[in-house]
């Protein structure tokens, strides 16, 4: 039953700490993040496996994390607001010309992380785009001007 | 048979747009009461950090305790917040007054196997022998300082309650606190 327990608790740990550690997985993850993301899965796994190196003890926390991943998702799709909470919302940082800076600086992004996306799109400048979106996967998005289309 | 068709609803413009263009569905009120909760976590985290270095939550200066009966024949020191299964280490000091017959005799209530999964003493006692609810060990013992170590290593969480006493001499009692 502990390790049921553990497994449940590092796996919304986990999830707690990368929502309030920030939103940078995916295209904009750096070798510095990824550090971070594979320091946190390996200390959390200690506590979690414990002294009980079973083989049932790692199906029974791999079942369990698999079931809190379904429950999580389940209520994402049922509750909106609890998938703002485990998600956050998308957030516009760059509008026809001009960056938005509070959400720029919240989600601790610098001009060089959108326009590391711009040139991913084949394009080279901001004045080709009119917005660039951090989508809930942490990925940017960018929407270019009719111009450049 | 003709399969049947798969169902279908149809599309709702529900998304919230940016500048009636950009449906995004962006909810930045929302995102500035969570960047003020994430601010105030951090504060809390940063405390947590500062509390685990001083050791209250064991394994720091906070946590190291130091126990002395009245009478100097004995003198603890230990951990008064140890971690589940962590080990640490429990030592007993003696005084002169303690040794009786060339021996120190000194009983450990249960709790220092049951709950703090004493796994090893040093060194070795000549005897141990179950007495009054705990373990009474036997030292052969020269002139002082004298020293016996045990080696800790909790197995359950929550307080546990320790006593030591040289036979015959004052009772050294203390209450530890095993985080998970």
């Amino acid at each position: 039953m502990a390790a049921v327990f553990r497994a449940l608790f590092g796996y919304c740990f986990l999830v707690f700490m990368m929502r309030i550690a920030g939103r940078r997985p995916g295209k904009q993850i750096t070798p510095f993040e990824f550090l971070m993301v594979f320091f946190m899965g390996g200390l959390t796994l200690t506590s979690m496996v414990a002294d009980d190196h079973s083989f049932i003890n790692a199906a029974v926390q791999i079942l369990s994390v698999a079931a809190a991943h379904y429950a999580i998702t389940a209520l994402k799709l049922k509750s909106p607001r609890f998938g703002r909470i485990v998600d956050g919302t998308p957030l516009v940082l760059f509008e026809h010309g001009r960056w938005r800076t509070e959400s720029m600086k919240a989600m601790r992004l610098t001009d060089e992380d959108v326009l590391a996306m711009v040139r991913d799109q084949g394009l080279e400048r901001l004045d080709q785009i009119d917005y660039a979106v951090l989508e809930r996967n942490g990925e940017i998005s960018i929407v270019p001007s009719a111009r450049a289309k | 048979m003709p399969s049947s068709a798969p169902p279908t609803a149809p599309v709702r413009d529900s998304v919230a747009k940016v500048n009636d263009e950009l449906a995004v569905g962006s909810d930045l009120e929302f995102q500035r009461r969570w960047w003020k909760f994430e601010r105030a976590i951090w504060i809390f985290f940063t405390l947590l950090i500062v509390l685990d270095v001083l050791g209250v939550f064991g394994r720091g200066p906070l946590a190291k305790a130091r126990l002395r009966a009245a009478d100097g024949s004995a003198e603890v020191t230990y951990e008064r917040i140890e971690r589940h299964k962590t080990p640490s280490v429990l030592t007993a000091h003696f005084g002169p007054s303690a040794i009786q017959d060339g021996k120190v005799r000194l009983w450990v209530s249960d709790d220092l196997v049951k709950e703090l999964g004493n796994q090893r003493v040093s060194p070795q006692p000549e005897s141990s022998r179950l007495e009054r609810g705990g373990i009474l060990y036997t030292f052969p013992a020269g002139a002082p300082p004298l020293a016996v170590q045990f080696s800790l290593e909790p197995s359950s969480i929550g307080r546990a309650s320790i006593s030591l006493e040289v036979q015959g001499r004052d009772r050294l009692s203390a209450n530890i606190f095993v985080m998970p």
